[in-house]
């Protein structure tokens, strides 16, 4: 029931928001018409222009027609080369989403291992070097830490390329090897937050009474530790999951300096090009992905800490 | 009668500015005992004297090309190098903290306004209609992510500045309204949590009876008593604006050249990456990681004194994770 009235109000969010994702690409102070076509066409051309991309047509209808192909994941023609919008996201959407689910995993991973030795190791040496690195990792804006990355390890050790992507075809091995300096760019900064907030979990979960009693009855100290990280696990479960969302903001500035054909390149091609249908659509897509990992989270939240579901 | 003693917070502390300067000076004193929050406010201030006395420091012209001079390694004439257009690179660095202070302290300061007035309201007037309005609205706002929609903002409304009627509005100014807007969800859900348990104080209630107005309530007897965590997040978010400012002017739809940004700079930079002018990429991105490095330590320590017990749990609100 829960889940299901969290699916309905996302959904809610997601209509409001593409309304207003919808006005602020109608809100451009020069016509796309004037701007495709230049300053020096005729009203008559403009006029096809606009008679073309169905703009001569009331907002609220342009818009109806806007959402009614997106949900068919069709979001209408370039104004630029004219071309359909839909396979051109879904050329370069796989990109980007392998970028961010890489990422997300090895943050997870990292952050719990992290998190969980320094929970373990409270006050100690490695708690307070983990606590230190960690606020060094929020503060590094991850542009810059790409590229010192490339400069200081990829090209000094060769290892790496210092940018672009192999396609798969070209073998596993390269393909993911060139994702490697990438996903270290965009976990830096998640794994700062998550570990922390695995460390804090657990600390306060391993101080409560039943770990105590666990202990009392002489369960082994592994076993105390799988039951305390099961009850950290929750409030970690919905933040983790709303980083999937965020991550797709830094995939864009990550690709970029990397030299990724993500769906960041499309977008600032379309942006430079004035191509808002383009943009519209990318913005469009990436905010889904955004509310539904925000759901997930609360899904997940509600299902794992029934608890959060009562209040 | 009642005695005065019983609920101390029936009257109205006669000197506020006192009672402010007081607490300012307390939590000056405690932060004595947290290192690194001290390093990271000392930090902050030099670096907000530094950028706001630019103009009138010794520097050379941030703009000026000195054609003869083309990247030229840090040496005492350019103490951290030249551009390659022989721009001096410690003078476009301090000149840059001032772009990139002045749209974060702008950006946080409309997203507190607003987040801090919404979720006050919301959370004093807890379970009524204004409540569940106010909070949906913020709801929708959250769902917004925050990076890609600036990138969006400015790729249509385009870099150069806009005018809306007789109003002029820039580049930055577009970037600080969207990012202020953005903020305002994350404060106002913090506001409206605090604010709504100290409603239930019985302090309010007396209050209440007193004859005080709403208004006044909330905003001479709750807020004053809420507001520490709040400006605390706002500290952290300070170093994440830096962080999206420079982000944006990075990718070009930051701030506008020829202002100097650290963001353009490490842009400009960014060619030479293969080259074995360092100065060009270190100094600039350093200049970003320091102040926001500034920000979360002092944001951090700041957590630590004010809510000493939950030393640890407390990092379950990191706001780092707004991004």
């Amino acid at each position: 029931m829960k889940a299901a009235s969290r699916l309905f109000s996302s959904a809610l969010v997601l209509l409001v928001v593409s309304a207003l994702l919808f006005a602020m690409c109608r809100a451009t102070p020069v016509s796309p018409a004037r701007l495709t076509l230049g300053s020096d066409a005729s009203a008559e051309q403009i006029a096809a222009f606009d008679h073309q991309y169905g703009l001569d047509r009331p907002v609220a209808a342009q818009y109806g027609t806007w959402l009614h192909g997106a949900l068919a994941l069709d979001f209408g023609k370039s104004y630029v080369s004219g071309n359909p919008i839909g396979p051109q996201i879904a050329d370069t959407l796989p990109n980007t989403v392998e970028l961010v689910t890489l990422s997300f995993v090895f943050t997870i991973v990292v952050s719990i291992v992290l998190g969980t030795v320094a929970a373990l190791k409270e006050n100690s040496g490695i708690d307070h070097l983990l606590r230190a690195t960690a606020v060094v990792g929020l503060s590094v804006p991850s542009f810059w830490l790409g590229l010192l990355l490339i400069r200081y390890v990829a090209l000094k050790t060769g290892w790496f390329p210092v940018g672009g992507l192999t396609p798969w075809s070209d073998g596993a091995a390269t393909h993911l090897l060139a994702l490697v300096l990438p996903v270290l760019t965009m976990s830096v900064y998640y794994i700062s937050v998550l570990s922390r907030l695995v460390r804090a979990n657990m600390v306060d979960a391993l101080s409560q009474d039943y770990v105590r009693t666990a202990r009392a009855l002489g369960l082994s100290s592994s076993r105390i530790r799988i039951y305390a990280l099961k009850n950290a696990l929750p409030s970690l479960v919905s933040t983790a999951a709303m980083s999937y969302g965020y991550m797709f903001g830094w995939a864009l500035i990550v690709e970029q300096i990397f030299n990724l054909s993500g769906v960041s390149r499309a977008l600032l091609t379309a942006i430079f090009q004035r191509d808002y249908p383009t943009v519209q659509a990318i913005v469009l897509v990436i905010t889904t992905i955004f509310i539904a990992s925000n759901t997930c989270a609360d899904v997940l939240h509600g299902y794992l800490d029934p608890k959060a579901n009562r209040t | 009668m009642m005695a005065d003693s019983s609920f101390p917070n029936l009257q109205r502390k006669p000197h506020v500015l006192g009672a402010w300067l007081a607490s300012a000076g307390r939590l000056l004193r405690a932060l004595m005992h947290e290192p690194a929050g001290a390093i990271g406010l000392v930090t902050i201030v030099l670096l907000g004297v530094t950028a706001l006395c630019a103009p009138w420091l010794p520097l050379k012209d941030p703009l000026q090309l000195h054609i003869e001079h083309c990247l030229e390694a840090p040496s005492e004439a350019f103490w951290l190098g030249t551009d390659q257009v022989g721009r001096d690179i410690l003078s476009r660095t301090i000149w840059g903290a001032r772009a990139s202070l002045s749209i974060g302290l702008c950006a946080v300061s409309i997203g507190l306004v607003l987040g801090t007035g919404i979720g006050l309201v919301a959370g004093y007037k807890a379970g009524t209609w204004l409540d569940e309005t106010l909070m949906k609205v913020m709801e929708v706002l959250a769902s917004i992510p925050l990076l890609i929609w600036a990138i969006a903002l400015v790729g249509i409304t385009g870099t150069d500045t806009l005018h809306i009627g007789v109003l002029a509005v820039s580049n930055e100014t577009k970037l600080v309204l969207l990012i202020g807007v953005l903020y305002a969800p994350g404060l106002a859900r913090l506001t409206h949590s605090l604010a709504k348990a100290e409603s239930q104080a019985e302090y309010v209630a007396a209050r209440v009876l007193q004859g005080a107005s709403g208004a006044r309530i909330m905003l001479s007897d709750v807020l004053p008593n809420i507001i520490s965590p709040v400006l605390i997040q706002a500290s952290l978010l300070l170093g994440v604006t830096i962080i999206v400012e420079a982000s944006l002017s990075f990718i070009g739809l930051g701030v506008q050249p020829p202002t100097p940004s650290w963001g353009a700079m490490l842009s400009d930079a960014r060619t030479l990456i293969f080259t074995d002018n360092w100065w060009v990429s270190v100094f600039p991105g350093a200049a970003v990681f320091i102040s926001v490095l500034a920000f979360n330590l002092f944001g951090d320590s700041m957590r630590t004194i004010l809510d000493p017990r939950r030393r640890n749990a407390r990092a379950a609100n990191v706001p780092g994770a707004s991004l």
